[in-house]
């Protein structure tokens, strides 16, 4: 799991992967913060009275259409990230601009994924009536909280090199989870429809 | 040493929800509605949500459920649809409040199906009465479910119904197709399942599906129009 010594050293944050081991109370916020993230989403789904109807004059079915579409589009960038990232590792044969394009598509994901969970979390709310419906929203919440700790872990020098990898795949595991729990489901039971 | 680049993400994610949610709360719906095809990536995806919006506007517009304010109505229970499974998962259970009273639909898909009416009393419980001594006994709870018991044909069926969502519910059908009298009825339920029956001339039998946006279902090769049901 440890990176290509050879890769990337220059603009990739974890340059410096061995030099002695971090503090643990180097991840501790990160923890932290994802924990609270996901457990206060979490909470909020669960209190809020969900309105059912936030996007009525559109037609709820067509929202959740939209919803469905934008959901895959992280999930295409979710992609990207798999790829780039793999190219700024040195896995992959990747163009001098891959981490340009990790950052990027990673941030285009994170910000089309918010609205689809802000329907979510407002009209719908933390639900578990069924198998589907409960992974989704546990692996939903996870995602915001994995995701949080991801970016915080961007800015921690000195981390062990099988880390950022290691919560990288973790939050595209997630990501594609929640992904097969809704958009992917919704297309299979309701076509590919707009 | 510290990259800001992770942070500023973080935070425009935030803002970006913090701000879609003060929509919902502030202005509701059309504002919202709009901000969502705003943010959709593909070029395409907004004139196709609108297109697909206005064509379900029309034969949906009575929303019977949801969207209704809290209006001072005698009763304290709100307008909601609710649908659900049996315990036995046998049947499906679909109840519609509106204005103190409710309609119920008990259909096991085959053959055994019932409408129940009755009123909703303050506290949320109700007696529903059907055909041939069908009872329903059931509550209201915090508004997100109904849960409950039907007695039908000699048999007992505890159920709970959650909280309908639009697309979803209790719809119904009639009419004369070809001399016969058509009555249909359909539960749809939040994981896009449907049970439903059609009854010619008081023989019932499997329901063809409808679609939930629109309602549109063909029985005996003739079109017909659902409508989400309502007391």
């Amino acid at each position: 799991m440890s990176a290509d010594p050879n890769a990337a050293t220059q603009s990739w944050p974890s340059p410096e992967p061995h030099h002695g081991r971090p503090h643990p109370a180097r991840c501790l916020v990160p923890v932290l913060v994802a924990a609270a993230v996901a457990v206060g989403l979490g909470v909020y789904g669960r209190l809020h009275q969900p309105t059912g109807t936030a996007f009525d004059l559109a037609g709820f079915s067509s929202t959740r259409a939209v919803k469905s579409w934008l959901a895959s589009t992280a999930f295409f960038f979710a992609l990207v990230q798999l790829v780039s990232a793999l190219m700024v590792y040195g896995r992959l044969p990747g163009p001098r601009w891959a981490p340009a394009l990790h950052r990027w598509s990673g941030r285009i994901a994170f910000l089309v994924a918010v609205p689809v969970a802000v329907h979510c979390l407002y009209a719908l709310g933390y639900q578990t009536y069924e198998t589907r419906v409960l992974w989704h929203s546990i692996l939903g919440c996870f995602f915001f909280g994995a995701f949080s700790a991801k970016m915080l872990l961007l800015r921690s020098e000195r981390l062990p090199g099988w880390l950022l990898p290691l919560v990288g795949g973790l939050v595209f595991a997630v990501l594609t989870l929640v992904w097969l729990t809704s958009a992917f489901w919704f297309f299979r039971t309701f076509g590919v429809t707009t | 040493m510290k990259r800001p680049g992770p942070l500023l993400t973080l935070l425009a994610g935030l803002l970006l929800g913090l701000f879609m949610l003060t929509l919902n709360v502030t202005t509701g719906t059309r504002t919202a509605s709009s901000s969502y095809q705003e943010r959709s990536p593909s070029p395409s995806a907004p004139s196709r949500t609108a297109a697909t919006a206005t064509a379900t506007a029309s034969p949906s517009s009575p929303s019977p459920s949801l969207s209704l304010p809290p209006s001072p109505a005698p009763s304290k229970i709100s307008d909601a649809s609710y649908a659900g499974r049996t315990d036995d998962d046998s049947s499906s259970v679909a109840v519609s409040v509106r204005d103190g009273r409710a309609i119920a639909y008990f259909c096991d898909g085959h053959s055994k199906e019932s409408w129940l009416k009755g009123r909703v009393n303050p506290d949320g419980s109700m007696r529903l009465t059907g055909g041939h001594g069908a009872v329903l006994n059931g509550t209201v709870e915090d508004d997100r479910r109904v849960r409950g018991a039907v007695d039908l044909d000699g048999g007992h069926y505890s159920f709970t119904a959650r909280r309908a969502v639009k697309g979803t519910g209790l719809y119904r059908a009639t009419a004369t197709v070809r001399g016969a009298k058509v009555d249909g009825g359909w539960i749809v339920l939040a994981d896009g399942r449907q049970v439903g029956i059609v009854d010619r001339d008081g023989t019932p039998s499997a329901a063809p599906r409808i679609d939930p946006e629109t309602g549109a279902v063909t029985v005996d090769g003739q079109q017909l129009t659902a409508s989400p049901v309502v007391p």
